[in-house]
């Protein structure tokens, strides 16, 4: 991935366009000024309001503080405020995909965070001869999350789960380090009773 | 890889998530907060009294259409097709293109190599691999340079190092046939095929 336009290619593809949000943010505002533009032009050609005219709504906006019921006027407001909120949101933060990089020479190798997670899943399913039902993978982009449920009564060591998930997710050469967490998630003594 | 101007819709979504805040911000202060009221209640006075001035001013033939309201609307009209024109640029287009790589001259002539040729050496190549569920292979412009993309989703469970390794063969063998190395991008997908799809290998 040595080249200008590979590594232009590779942070596309692993970050979000905002596409969506966007979309829904231009189609709000939109509509809005929509409605605005028509009822100054039913004003204009003297012919009656959609909802509210201009007057009336310059009106009713001077007297928004006294406007009842105030509950819903705030709660309004404050959906408004948090549709903002997360729209700045979105437009400030990276939106990293659920990809990883792999290293691949001259090519570019984005692999999504599922396939790694199934891979290692399996690995690890081969290694300590538990059926694959019974390991969970979850790969995030800084750490990587196995949880490993054994059963009652059959043994197996972390630190043996932990290594073989290193020494796996190092084969696939990721371009970014990951911690690895191991849980050994055993039936508890009443399920045993049970 | 598409031709989506990120740039603009991150800037879009903040000039309107700003938007919204303020407003939003504004309509729970007035109604919570006595000096916010006041503010607003004496500001608003004060610009209804303006605007009924400005537009008695500005009256088209004395009549009762104002030039400062045919002038909103004009505004209101240009920025909403300058959105509708942002929108068109969201939705963004493939970076689709003709893949067309010639080959240096030989006695014999001249080798061009064609997208297609190199999605079908791929897929067939890809096709006997039997932890491969879908490949796809396309040619876009990107700064005006060919790059080749191998999309490939594969069964659960299947080694990614192996898949990309494989791919790596496969591609150099590939330059190697055609004489000429193509930037590329291969991606690894999971998905609801993949998820459906039984996780074994087929034993034949």
């Amino acid at each position: 991935m040595s080249t200008p336009v590979l590594r232009r290619v590779v942070r596309r593809e692993t970050h979000s366009p905002r596409t969506v949000a966007t979309f829904v943010a231009v189609i709000l505002l939109i509509v809005a000024l929509v409605y605005i533009g028509l009822e100054i032009v039913l004003s204009l050609a003297a012919q009656p309001a959609l909802l509210l005219g201009p007057a009336a709504a310059g009106g009713w906006l001077i007297g928004l503080p006294t406007a009842q019921p105030a509950g819903l006027v705030i709660a309004g407001s404050a959906v408004l405020a948090l549709l903002g909120v997360i729209f700045v949101w979105l437009a400030v933060t990276p939106g990293r995909l659920s990809k990883h990089i792999l290293e691949a020479g001259d090519r570019a190798v984005v692999v999504d965070n599922g396939v790694i997670a199934s891979a290692l899943g399996q690995h690890l399913s081969e290694e300590t001869g538990l059926a694959r039902e019974n390991i969970t993978v979850g790969v995030g982009h800084r750490s990587v999350d196995v949880t490993v449920r054994p059963g009652a009564g059959i043994p197996l060591d972390k630190s043996m789960v932990q290594s073989a998930a290193e020494l796996e997710l190092e084969t696939y050469r990721l371009t970014r380090s990951v911690r690895t967490r191991v849980r050994i998630d055993r039936p508890d003594a009443k399920e045993d009773e049970l | 890889m598409n031709t989506t101007n990120r740039a603009l819709n991150r800037t879009l979504l903040l000039i309107i998530g700003l938007l919204f805040l303020g407003l939003g911000t504004v309509g729970i202060a007035i109604m919570s907060w006595p000096t916010a009221t006041d503010i607003w209640t004496s500001a608003g006075d004060d610009t209804r009294s303006w605007l009924d001035q400005a537009i008695a001013a500005s009256a088209i033939a004395g009549g009762n259409l104002s030039w400062i309201a045919v002038g909103a609307v004009a505004a209101i009209l240009v920025v909403v097709v300058l959105l509708i024109l942002a929108l068109t640029s969201i939705a963004g287009r493939r970076s689709k293109t003709v893949f067309r790589s010639s080959g240096a001259q030989n006695p014999l002539g001249r080798v061009t190599v064609t997208e297609s040729f190199v999605s079908d050496a791929v897929k067939n190549s890809l096709a006997t691999r039997d932890e491969i569920l879908s490949t796809q292979v396309t040619a876009n412009d990107i700064r005006h340079r060919p790059v080749l993309h191998v999309a490939v989703t594969p069964r659960q469970n299947t080694d990614p190092r192996e898949l990309v390794d494989h791919l790596d063969r496969l591609l150099t063998n590939l330059a190697a046939l055609t004489g000429r190395e193509t930037e590329t991008y291969v991606s690894i997908h999971t998905g609801l095929r993949a998820r459906l799809a039984h996780d074994q290998r087929r034993l034949s």
